[in-house]
């Protein structure tokens, strides 16, 4: 497991690499999430909405997300996940979720870490960027 | 247009939900991620766990099961769900959230602003459990674009 010391500022997540988005993962998605806005199954709707058909639920690339951390840390080590949903993914996507040490700070005498994440496309294209925390020993 | 910066300071209707092994398991099948925690009682409470655990975006499940369903929402606060995008979310993690759980979530409407090309709606959340303990923070951010 990581501890608070062996973690430098710029050292780097291991990255997570996930199968290609497919339908079939959008429609156990909206099942398991409950969200069941159209956009994310109806073709009709993504192109009415000006998104050139169906596009992922962003919550489930910010699900890569939680993965590709808690593959790191532990889950209760976890402080804070923030994101920023910059484009969609489409079908077929193939996302990469990266990170970085940004800082490590303590408060009421325990220490955390700081790290940018990011999940791209297999063309490099961000579609969601964010941060994490995460108390370590 | 429909003027919804009065919205700005109200509270989203109250409601509990309960953490369920069975919902755990599918939504961590759907994201695709496997971990002992979330689908094996007996792993989950060798480290130390009540129970299996939530993934760390499981609040989402909280929300549209328990809460308000998306269309649901989109009427109480008028929007055109067919313009809905989510612009971002946050958590802040305060305490374990594992099967078992009864979770009652207070919502509130934080903010709106009105950009160039979008409407953007904030909402607050806090978690607390059937102990009374606040065990998760939430911040969406919900774009209508124009």
């Amino acid at each position: 497991m990581i501890d608070f010391a062996s973690v430098q500022v710029g050292d780097r997540m291991p990255a997570l690499t996930k199968p290609p988005v497919d339908q079939i993962q959008l429609v156990k998605y909206a099942g398991a999430s409950g969200d069941f806005n159209p956009l994310h199954y109806m073709d009709e709707v993504g192109k009415a909405a000006g998104q050139g058909g169906v596009i992922a639920h962003g919550m489930l690339i910010m699900g890569f997300i939680g993965q590709a951390v808690t593959d790191w840390v532990p889950n209760r080590s976890l402080k804070s996940l923030k994101v920023r949903f910059a484009r969609p993914t489409m079908l077929g996507d193939i996302i990469t979720v990266t990170g970085r040490v940004t800082d490590k700070k303590s408060q009421g005498g325990r220490e955390y870490i700081c790290v940018e994440v990011a999940a791209a496309d297999q063309r490099c294209e961000v579609k969601v960027t964010g941060s994490f925390e995460a108390w370590l020993p | 247009m429909e003027d919804r910066s009065a919205l700005v300071g109200t509270r989203l209707p109250s409601y509990s939900f309960t953490v369920e092994r069975g919902k755990i398991k599918e939504f961590a099948a759907a994201i695709g991620d496997l971990k002992e925690g979330y689908l094996n009682p007996v792993k989950a409470a060798r480290a130390g766990y009540a129970d299996v655990i939530a993934p760390p975006t499981y609040a989402t499940v909280i929300s549209h099961w328990g809460g308000m369903g998306f269309h649901e929402l989109c009427d109480h606060l008028k929007l055109n769900r067919v313009m809905i995008l989510h612009g971002g979310q946050e958590f802040e993690y305060l305490g374990d959230i594992a099967a078992g759980d009864v979770i009652t979530v207070e919502t509130l409407l934080s903010g709106y602003a009105e950009k160039k090309n979008m409407h953007v709606l904030t909402m607050d959340s806090v978690y607390l459990n059937q102990r009374g303990e606040e065990v998760l923070r939430s911040r969406s951010l919900m774009l209508e674009m124009k």
